[in-house]
């Protein structure tokens, strides 16, 4: 008792010393230059001062800390902290952080045997922590482990898609062939690595930009406990991790700034809190007491309001694309949307309007979406068919118009799915419903849990036919930021499937296959402009009904250097922060 | 006296197993019997995009494929033994004393469980001994003071504290002394052994509130107790014998009035020993509550199995400690 008392004493004293302190940097605006959403197009406070201390914080946990056993994009992002993958994504805010460049890799590579074959080289003089010198045949194990999805099941399956061997059990279960049985991936010396596809795919940079191609040191993989602590080849290294709870990191001394030109080794510590409720982020954010909210989603309602309505708060805010699209998908397998005119009808008929607000509105929420492909995407292109965005609040003549070529003129009755423990998205469809009751269509909602949306219920063709589920809602993220990367998984033909669809339209325009067929021959200029042909004639075909291009309200401490928005992952870029002493 | 100990130890033994039927039962059970497959059970421990494959190999490494009465055979036997889950190729351990092993986190439960409870302690204990003190205090003074201001003040308060939840005084706590005038900033969990007193400083205000909440419920209790026992006559005796008032009041009234008190708190500690849910989630500090809303949020059923099983040892553990003591103040309830 005694004990507790002299410590709750002396925690008062200390707390009110450490007061002073701290509120000084709290609320101040920083560089009396910088504005609001400075970050989406310019570097914020650039810098290269070294020291001090780098806090995050997020609602979440990871998925993994493991590089090959995570997807989610704000560990994909933070990964560059500590991870050197083959390719990257140039450190520069706008669209010019959206392109692949080499990391470990030395250049982004040679082709041969008609796109079947990939030959890259890799930097000579990278290192482990432990001052190991990286080779290609460390870049080849850390292939090799994700094949084995008992141990990482978190990460993405191209390997498995995209090269000859898919049924690799992985190194965890192949120790008879020394660790290096893939046989699809080839190191014919130290600094070389050579892939074989099944196909041309013209995209393999973008794949090997995934932090699964970091090398790792066969002697140190721990398998599932890995993720405690990777072995790092980035700036920083890992000191401490409790899991799902703090995460420390600290320089990693043989990392070398010249061969990793992207990242950069400012702060003198980095910490992530995890698991800490959002409304807590927020406030600890605003009051200056951590740098940044690592999960990149933007700040709550609560605090949205406090920064619009604070010139110093707005002035350190950026409201950036997130690279997320909402919209629903109109099936054009359940009667009667299998009639075009009856999906355009819909098209015409919401009100775009409602709808945005549903999703938080036009700055937290996002704007209002005329096209299935977003902003933020290589290729994209700007059109409007269903008077969208010129008519926002729906063009309800239209739609009667619609109706009546569709043979129902009063309208008919559908079913909508959607997510019903996402409150927003709950929003939304009750918005849809709203609107397209105007014109004479009956909407029943039919919500489902997110876990097994995919899977048992949206996801699978056989449900969404029995049950008559006209409008699916959905939402996507591009794994890299072009057209194919976005478009492919929702409206190529080839990608339906019985479970885990995400075609929920099951949209077989052969127009459209043979577009994504004829982008694998192209490159460049060429290639992109197949993007905005695949989303128009998806349009025409009216297989999806766009509501917003999701942007988030971010706030970046003042204290906070070298900040700007990733157009990759539509958050700030980890690895080049630092922070004012 | 130890063979009600005795007694009562082995009661705890069996009212454990008891819960970790009941919760297996819930979990695995219940919903085989509404038509889900181990096949589809499995499927919710596997990643994203998983093939059929991979869902069987883990419904074969998890045993989900045997008979309920084994998995919970397998179950118990990790406990004392540990356990293997084993696909045939994929070996995973679990060491003694296995809690089960989350797939979610490719880690045993116990190691988080073990790494979790120092934080839940931190604040149950001292929250604990502030609203111990504060109230029982308060609720003395009250008493003796009955129909004073600081008696209607005191009681007005308390009237409050029970009424209001943890999570509104915490937040209004957060946002006047951490976030706005800085007297706590930054509040997050620094273990004792790191820095005691950035420890203690970290939990001021989740021990305010906490205590807050419970220190009203135990001035009431107190109060009633006091003014009851005041007017017995044996006080009266006290008085008349010339024993001077404080030890009248200490020795003879508190000490009778304190039996329920010391009831109450045992079963109250024993639950917020299982996890201080809202408080935890309003200061954010890692602990069993934490751990139970985030096993939840990802329906980790071991997890959840795991946390039930250790907040129902604490409360179980609190029962017996209060029918101990019990039993030395009373030895009628020993028969």
């Amino acid at each position: 008792m005694a004990t507790m008392a002299v410590s709750l004493v002396a925690a008062v004293g200390i707390a009110a010393c450490s007061s002073s302190g701290s509120s000084s940097s709290g609320t101040s605006s920083g560089s009396a230059s910088v504005t609001y959403n400075e970050g989406t197009t310019s570097v914020v406070n650039p810098s290269n001062q070294k020291g001090g201390t780098l806090t995050f914080a997020l609602s979440s946990t990871p998925d993994s800390f493991d590089p090959g056993n995570t997807y989610y994009a704000w560990v994909l992002d933070f990964d560059n902290l500590f991870t050197m993958p083959l390719f990257t994504y140039k450190s520069c805010p706008g669209t010019c952080g959206a392109q692949v460049v080499p990391d470990l890799a030395t250049d982004l590579g040679t082709t041969s045997d008609n796109g079947l074959t990939w030959t890259f080289h890799i930097q000579p003089d990278v290192k482990f922590e432990n001052g190991t010198v990286v080779t290609s045949q460390d870049v080849k194990y850390a292939i090799e482990r994700t094949y084995d999805r008992s141990v990482l099941a978190n990460g993405p399956t191209y390997y498995q898609v995209l090269l000859a061997d898919p049924s690799y059990p992985g190194p965890f279960k192949d120790r008879a062939k020394n660790l290096m049985g893939l046989s699809s991936v080839q190191t014919p010396n130290a600094t070389t690595i050579v892939f074989h596809l099944v196909a041309p795919f013209p995209d393999l940079p973008y794949v090997l930009a995934f932090p699964n191609t970091a090398p790792v040191l066969p002697s140190a993989d721990t398998g599932t406990n890995y993720q405690l602590h990777p072995l790092s080849t980035g700036p920083y290294k890992f000191q401490s991790y409790q899991l799902n709870k703090q995460l420390t990191l600290v320089p990693n001394t043989e990392w070398n700034p010249a061969t990793d030109p992207n990242a950069k080794q400012l702060p003198s510590k980095i910490v992530v809190d995890m698991n800490v409720n959002q409304a807590d982020v927020d406030n600890r954010l605003l009051a200056g007491d951590i740098d940044i909210d690592a999960q990149g989603t933007g700040v709550a309602a609560a605090a949205q309001a406090r920064i619009l309505s604070s010139s110093s708060l707005k002035a350190n805010a950026d409201d950036p694309f997130t690279g997320r699209a909402w919209f629903a998908y109109l099936n054009t397998k359940v009667a009667p949307l299998t009639n075009l005119h009856c999906r355009e009808a819909i098209e015409y008929a919401v009100n775009k309007q409602t709808v945005q607000t549903a999703w938080g509105g036009p700055v937290a929420g996002g704007s209002i979406a005329s096209t299935l492909d977003v902003p933020v995407i290589a290729g994209y292109k700007s059109f409007d068919l269903y008077n969208a965005l010129s008519q926002p609040a729906g063009d309800v003549a239209a739609a009667k118009q619609q109706l009546q070529l569709c043979g129902q003129p009063n309208g008919f009755s559908t079913n909508l799915a959607y997510r019903s423990d996402r409150p927003k998205e709950t929003a939304a469809a009750t918005a849809i419903q709203a609107s397209l009751a105007q014109v004479g269509i009956k909407v029943t909602l039919k919500g489902f849990p997110s876990g097994s949306y995919y899977t048992d219920f949206a996801g699978s063709p056989a449900y969404v036919h029995s049950h008559d589920l006209g409008i699916d809602m959905g939402g996507w993220s591009a794994d890299w930021p072009n057209g194919f990367g976005f478009l492919d998984e929702l409206v190529n033909g080839n990608t339906i499937a019985p479970t885990g669809n995400t075609n929920i339209s099951e949209l077989n325009d052969p127009v459209i296959n043979n577009l994504f067929t004829k982008s694998n021959t192209l490159t460049g200029a060429a290639r992109t402009a197949i993007w905005s042909q695949i989303d128009m004639q998806l349009m025409k075909d009216a297989a999806v009904l766009p509501m917003v291009y999701a942007r988030s309200l971010d706030y970046r401490s003042p204290d906070v250097t070298n900040a700007y928005i990733w157009d990759q992952f539509g958050m700030y870029n980890y690895a080049v922060l630092g922070v004012k002493s | 006296m130890i063979f009600f100990i005795i007694r009562r130890l082995i009661l705890t033994v069996f009212l454990l197993l008891l819960v970790s039927l009941i919760t297996f039962a819930i979990f695995f059970l219940v919903p085989r019997l509404a038509g889900q497959t181990p096949y589809e059970l499995a499927a919710q421990y596997v990643g994203r995009n998983p093939i059929p494959s991979e869902i069987k190999a883990v419904e074969i490494k998890l045993g989900l494929d045997a008979p309920l009465y084994l998995q919970y055979g397998r179950y118990v036997k990790g406990i004392v033994l540990g356990v293997h889950y084993s696909d045939g190729t994929d070996v995973s351990y679990c060491p003694f004393p296995c809690f089960g092993y989350s797939f979610r986190n490719e880690q045993p439960v116990w190691p988080q469980l073990i790494s979790d409870a120092p934080v839940t302690l931190s604040l149950a204990i001292g929250a604990a001994v502030l609203w111990v003190t504060g109230g029982v205090a308060i609720g003395v003074l009250s008493a003796l003071r009955r129909g004073s201001f600081f008696d209607r003040f005191s009681m007005g308060v308390a009237l409050a504290g029970v009424s209001l939840p943890v999570f509104f005084t915490g937040l209004i706590a957060l946002e006047l002394f951490s976030y706005k005038w800085s007297v706590f900033p930054n509040v997050h969990y620094v273990g004792i052994t790191t820095n005691p007193l950035l420890w203690a400083r970290n939990l001021v205000l989740p021990w305010v509130t906490l205590a807050f909440l419970y220190a009203a419920l135990y001035a009431r209790l107190t109060r009633a107790g006091m003014l009851e026992t005041m007017g017995e006559d044996y006080i009266r005796t006290a008085r008349a014998k010339g024993l001077p008032e404080r030890q009248v009041v200490i020795k003879h009234g508190l000490r009778a009035a304190l039996t329920p008190i010391v009831t109450i708190f045992g079963l109250d500690l024993g639950l917020l020993l299982g996890g201080a849910i809202l408080t935890e989630t309003t200061f954010s500090l890692p602990g069993l509550g934490q751990f139970t809303i985030l096993a939840i949020q990802n329906q980790d059923l071991p997890e959840i199995l795991g946390v039930v099983m250790i907040a129902s040892f604490f409360i179980v553990i609190a029962n017996m400690i209060v029918d101990i003591l019990y039993a030395v103040v009373d030895p009628r309830v020993r028969f």
